[in-house]
């Protein structure tokens, strides 16, 4: 099966064609081309001519892109409005009432995705069991449409209190705007999300109804765009969840796509896991701004449900009830700035100074000194190499940023390039540690995957902090994600809340219940034209002690659930919460919500093994140079170009491995060619 | 190198205490068995060197700030001579005077961290148990005139030693509380969070040496003091003398003196202590005072032993503010916002463009006791609620926030609270009645109804300042609106209160709760008139108020 994966970012656009009928060696061929704002299609189409690559020559297209996530960061959602119960239409600003700065009495609270004028209501109302208390006013509806459209909405959300345990209401009324108005976008509360909290939920909402005739003009594009370039098989988006979806599914669901881009990434690595038969890793994605780190545990990757958008530790953001790959980000990448506070105190990041001016060593008027100067100053970074060669370092540009913190600190350029890597490792490991080690998680019993620019310039010194025992360099990591998205199983997610104690005596109500959402998936799975040949079902429940509010997702058994099944599930539930908080309790156990995933298998690629053309180790050095490898010392090493590596070559520290958009350093143990082209670094 | 000590290293350390603080913080909320330490995150962490001066901090709320500092001060002086501080042991307080507290449900655990023999940091926590004891369900007793009332005391003991706990004090917890699940799986939070937290230090000791830790340390609060040191200087210098009217408390007076080297707060002079929960140990004043310095020195910044160097706190011993064993002081949250709002205000009308009006002022802690009618069990509604916060000029306030010494507190979900606590939701949304006009309008409070649906069910609260003051605007704006509750019966009765114990109540009974809008900055007549125009259309100003108030007419 021919295969294609494309991944939109706001600067470029990456591709990947896989077909296992080509000639070894050339069974992959990647292509970066620039993004197309505001019409992103016509990049895609461009990587496609640059590759010549023709409808026909594809069986499979995934697609992945950050235009979601923009179009709600930058605001350029639709106008869009929403209609909730009597009473409550205040909910979406009140919010949680929360606070996270502190001491600061001028917060700003996050402003609401809707204003307050487009908030309407109607009579209706649903108590937590789901019974009705007071029909559906469906009458009221006409005049509060009218108005919505005098007022040039396009999009409407429909939330409803307790919609999450009965969605008869919201159906209802979704019905009687389509008919009243079958031009505008509506969604409801239910199709994304069934949990309970009717500030999340309805904030859900909102956000998926002002980006979805976003979602909907632009995967429509796309799709007539492939088909005059004569593709006529399924085309499928990667979704946050992990999983691919078609096309039609994810046109109605947009907000489904909102972490589409770094979901790939982890799944590239879980694939990579998979096919190197590595099952645990931590994996780690540093970019200019940020680092994203993850963990994978026997080939399964975490979910949350608790996603907030553009939270930081001092604002409150907007929560998002949809699944997304759990991923904590910090903002540590190649541009971060190394700056003093007005009390002296050197930091790290968060502030970066981007691509544009970028570090002091583009010479495009940088003034600050970034950790990619920080490597380039140490050698670490070949100066006469940079990014291929296609930027000339700005030598002066960068020591005389270095030279204006290096006079307050009274340290040498060094000893600051130094300093600066050993805090941007700090920031990162502390990262890390909170994916693995406050979870429970041995960092010994991983591997860590490393991608992103600057990927390779920090493994091995994270990895040793951590007791991390291998460093994986993946091949091809720049398009990295599109590898990923090619082999993810399709997949959705279902998640409900229905809260009852998990006893012996609930067996049959726990598997009635798993049973009832997998026929719901599989109906739904159907009804789309999604071939269903092997489709299987992932189950897990949000457990918590009685009393307790947060939950732990506990992998369940995809078999008949009866009294024995249950007391395996409680056992599990106390291991896995020992394992993550250190104790355990007799205490009841509660189900918060039932979580299923059903996946249809992808076919996994095998990509072709590189060939050997019996080349020397010795003959991949392309110079040498003096390296300051930190608390590791200076020494004079050997540069490797990477493209020449061939399967089964060692390389011993000291060493440095050059690729155009990457570097790897190789600063203790030793580097392997594997297999399929992959670097791995015992540290 | 300008001294012996690496500074990158140093840097290192500080930033891995913060993210060890950080991550004491997660574990404790993800683990807590009560609302109020998960959703309300009436807790706090912290990491102090061996004498007890704090370090590094993680709180849910800014009232907590430094409050752990005197209950390992105190554990350091009574075991440290007898050398009776061990590895693994976990020492328990509560003792509002000098160990730590607030009131007796804000209980401390407080952990020794060794490196070898040598003491070199503790991590310690508080949080608020939701029953010790005491005369009243929850234990905070509007009624209490005696401490000894409010619950059971910890005065400074050991909970585990060398590790394993001390079974006799497990046991006269479990008898003391009426939640005694609930509050030994707080505990149990508490210990897996200082022992996490104990842990990342060992490893930062191993690392860096202990030498170059306890330097760490060190500068660490010397650089809180330089930043605030540097915001003094920025600071109008002189003597500020404010009054604030504490309603059935009477008024206070503050003087706040502000030099190159101290902000001084003086609560000299004010009424003595009262015979109802209202008082404030020293200890908890200071507290409130801290939180008024860091939110107008450094809001954004670390808080630790340094930063509150140039702080001075005068009361006369015995006072309000100063009161002295067995005062009872469950109730001490709203006085001694009171004082961080009187320290606000000192400097509001000076400084109108970092500063802000009043806010709704009030914790508005309400709860609700009933039995499920599901369950037959007893069904708790223990939450704070919001109200609008003042503005200042550049700031319209913020609407529906939890009050300043509230921080990330979370509203109970409608949803979840209909589910589980016996009470039917009628209605939450913003109070539009007046109050907050100006050029910059004061926030939004709200409006929020609750229908009693379980048997035997009774309410108490505590919002203050309610229906005799409102809160104070600036620069020629109108004073914001005050908090109330009203009781309606099934009879169209209604009751309006302000501080209320037990009231009972019949299934059919609302409970209505109104907070208090901010106040407003500035002459409401110059409000720009496209966003007066947008405040109409969203119905935050009505056009009734728009004509009264903003000089507004159709025809504009």
């Amino acid at each position: 099966m021919k295969r294609v994966a494309t991944d939109v970012g706001g600067t470029f656009t990456d591709l990947v064609h896989f077909d296992p009928e080509a000639a070894p060696g050339s069974s992959i061929v990647c292509a970066k081309v620039d993004s197309t704002p505001p019409g992103f299609e016509h990049g895609v189409m461009n990587a496609l001519a640059k590759t010549q690559i023709r409808g026909e020559d594809m069986d499979f297209f995934v697609h992945g892109s950050t235009i979601i996530i923009n179009t709600l960061t930058e605001r350029k959602g639709v106008k869009t409005a929403l209609i909730t119960t009597r009473g409550f239409r205040d909910v979406l600003e009140i919010a949680r009432g929360n606070r996270p700065d502190l001491f600061n009495f001028r917060y700003r609270k996050p402003e609401p995705l809707v204003p307050r004028y487009l908030r309407r209501e109607v009579t209706e109302r649903i108590d937590y069991k789901g019974n009705v208390l007071t029909p559906l006013k469906t009458g009221e509806l006409r005049p509060l449409v009218d108005e919505l459209r005098v007022e040039g909405v396009d999009a409407i959300a429909v939330c409803f209190l307790h919609a999450y345990r009965n969605p008869d209401h919201e159906l209802a009324a979704v019905r009687e705007i389509q008919r009243l108005w079958p031009e505008v976008a509506v969604i409801a509360s239910h199709v994304l999300s069934r949990e309970w909290r009717e500030y999340e939920r309805t904030n859900t909402t909102a956000a998926a109804a002002s980006v979805q005739p976003v979602a909907y003009g632009y995967l429509s594009g796309l799709e007539a765009s492939l088909a005059d370039r004569g593709f006529s098989k399924s085309a499928y988006v990667m979704l946050s969840n992990g999983g691919i979806d078609t096309f039609a599914a994810v046109r109605n669901k947009g907000i489904t796509m909102v972490e589409s881009g770094p979901a790939a990434g982890v799944f590239g690595a879980a694939t990579l896991g998979r096919l190197t038969g590595t099952q645990n890793l931590i994996t780690l994605d540093i970019g200019g701004t940020t680092a994203k780190c993850s963990l994978i545990e026997n080939g399964r990757v975490r979910l949350t449900n608790k996603y907030v958008l553009e939270r930081t530790p001092r604002y409150a953001g907007y929560p998002l009830l949809v699944p997304v790959v759990d991923i904590v980000e910090i903002g540590n990448g190649g541009g971060s700035i190394a700056w003093l506070d007005d009390a002296g105190k050197l930091r790290v990041g968060p502030r970066s100074a981007g691509a544009d001016p970028g570090p002091a060593a583009y010479g495009r008027g940088g003034k600050d000194f970034t950790t990619t100067d920080a490597h380039l100053l140490t050698g670490r970074i070949d100066p006469g190499h940079f990014l291929g060669g296609e930027i000339k370092v700005d030598l002066d540009a960068m020591n005389e940023a270095a030279g204006r913190l290096c006079k307050v600190m009274n340290v040498s350029r060094e000893e600051l390039a130094r300093g600066v890597i050993r805090i941007a490792n700090n920031n990162m490991v502390n990262a890390l540690k909170l994916v693995s080690l406050n979870r429970g998680y041995d960092p010994r019993d991983f591997s860590l995957v490393v991608f992103g620019g600057g990927g390779g310039l920090h493994g091995t010194d994270l990895a040793r902090t951590l007791q991390i025992p291998e460093v994986i360099v993946p091949v091809n990591a720049s398009v990295f994600s599109c590898w990923g998205m090619m082999q993810t199983d399709l997949r959705r997610d279902r998640i409900v809340s229905v809260p009852l104690v998990l006893a012996v005596t609930n067996a049959s109500e726990v598997d009635t219940t798993f049973r009832k959402l997998e026929m719901q998936l599989r109906a739904e799975l159907e009804s789309d034209r999604v071939d269903t040949a092997g489709l299987g079902f992932q189950r897990m429940l949000d457990m918590r002690y009685e009393g307790q509010e947060h939950t732990v997702k506990v992998d369940v058994p995809d078999r008949l659930i009866n009294a024995e099944v249950v007391e395996q599930i409680q056992e599990k539930f106390r291991d896995d919460y020992e394992r993550e908080y250190s104790y355990r309790l007799s205490s009841q156990i509660e189900v918060v919500n039932f979580h299923v995933a059903a996946v249809v298998p992808v076919e996994q690629v095998m990509p072709a093994k590189p060939g050997k053309t019996g080349r020397g180790v010795k003959d991949c050095i392309r110079s040498e140079r003096q390296v300051d490898f930190g608390p590791l010392d200076v020494h004079r090493c050997a540069i490797y170009e990477r493209a020449l590596l061939e399967p089964g070559m060692l390389i011993e520290a000291p060493a440095i491995i050059d690729e155009p958009d990457t570097t790897i350093v190789v600063d203790s143990g030793r580097a392997r060619v594997d297999d399929f082209g992959n670097i791995r670094i015992e540290v | 190198m300008s001294n012996d000590f690496d500074p990158f290293s140093l840097e290192i350390i500080q930033n891995s205490i913060d993210a060890a603080c950080e991550e004491m913080f997660t574990g404790m909320r993800q683990t807590a068995m009560s609302t109020i330490i998960y959703e309300v995150l009436d807790f706090g962490v912290g990491i102090t060197d061996p004498e007890g001066s704090l370090v590094s901090q993680g709180a849910g709320i800014p009232i907590f700030i430094g409050m752990l500092e005197p209950g390992v001060k105190a554990i350091y002086k009574k075991f440290k001579a007898a050398g009776r501080i061990f590895p693994g042991d976990i020492f328990i307080t509560n003792d509002p005077w000098h160990g730590g507290a607030s009131h007796l449900n804000d209980v401390s655990l407080l952990m020794p961290v060794f490196s070898g023999d040598t003491l070199i940091a503790w991590t310690a926590n508080k949080a608020h148990w939701s029953d010790i004891g005491g005369m009243v369900p929850g234990s905070v007793a509007i009624e209490a005139t005696e401490v000894y009332q409010e619950g059971l005391q910890f005065p400074d003991i050991k909970l585990f030693e060398r590790g394993e706990p001390i079974e006799s004090v497990i046991d006269m917890i479990r008898a003391n509380s009426r939640l005694p699940d609930n509050t030994l799986g707080d505990m149990w939070a508490g210990v897996a969070s200082l022992r996490l937290g104990a842990n990342r230090l060992e490893q930062l000791v191993q690392t860096y040496g202990q030498e170059v830790f306890t330097e760490a340390l060190r500068r660490y609060m010397d650089y809180g003091e330089v930043v605030s040191r540097q915001a003094l200087a920025q600071l109008p210098k002189g003597t500020f003398r404010t009054v604030g009217d504490l309603e059935s408390l009477g008024q206070v007076k503050m003087l706040l003196t502000i030099t190159d080297d101290h902000f001084t707060i003086d609560l000299r002079g004010n009424r003595s202590q009262v015979n109802e929960p209202a008082n404030c140990p020293y200890a908890v004043t200071l507290c409130g005072a801290k939180v008024a310095f860091k939110a107008i020195t450094d809001p954004g910044g670390i808080c630790n032993a340094g930063v509150f160097r140039p702080l001075r706190l005068l009361c006369d011993e015995g006072s309000l503010f100063a009161a002295k064993r067995p005062a009872p002081v469950g109730l001490f949250h709203e006085p001694v916002m009171f004082v961080t709002d009187l320290v606000w205000r000192s400097l509001a009308d000076v400084l109108p463009e970092q500063l802000t009006a009043g806010h709704f002022g009030s914790v508005g802690a309400l709860v609700i006791g009933s039995i499920h009618p599901d369950t037959g069990k007893p069904a708790f509604l223990i939450e704070p609620e919001v109200g609008g916060f003042g503005a200042g000029l550049g700031y319209d306030g913020a609407n529906a926030q939890f009050s300043k010494i509230d921080g990330e507190t979370f509203n109970t979900p409608v949803e979840l609270n209909e589910a589980r606590n016996a009470v039917f939701v009628r209605q939450y949304r913003f109070n539009e009645e007046d109050g907050g006009e100006g050029e910059y309008r004061g926030g939004k409070g709200v409006v929020l109804e609750y229908e009693i649906k379980g048997e035997g069910a009774w309410t108490t609260g505590l919002f203050t300042p309610n229906h005799t003051t409102a809160p104070w605007s600036i620069n020629g704006g109108e004073p914001g609106s005050s908090n109330r509750v009203e009781i309606i019966r099934s009879d169209g009765k209604r009751e309006i209160l302000g501080k209320f114990s037990n009231v009972p109540l019949n299934q059919g009974d609302i409970i209505r709760v109104v907070t208090g809008a901010g106040g407003g900055a500035g002459d409401p007549l110059r409000r720009d008139r496209s966003i007066l125009e947008s405040d109409i259309r969203n119905g935050y100003v009505s056009e009734r108020q728009a004509r009264q108030y903003y000089g507004f007419s159709d025809n504009q």
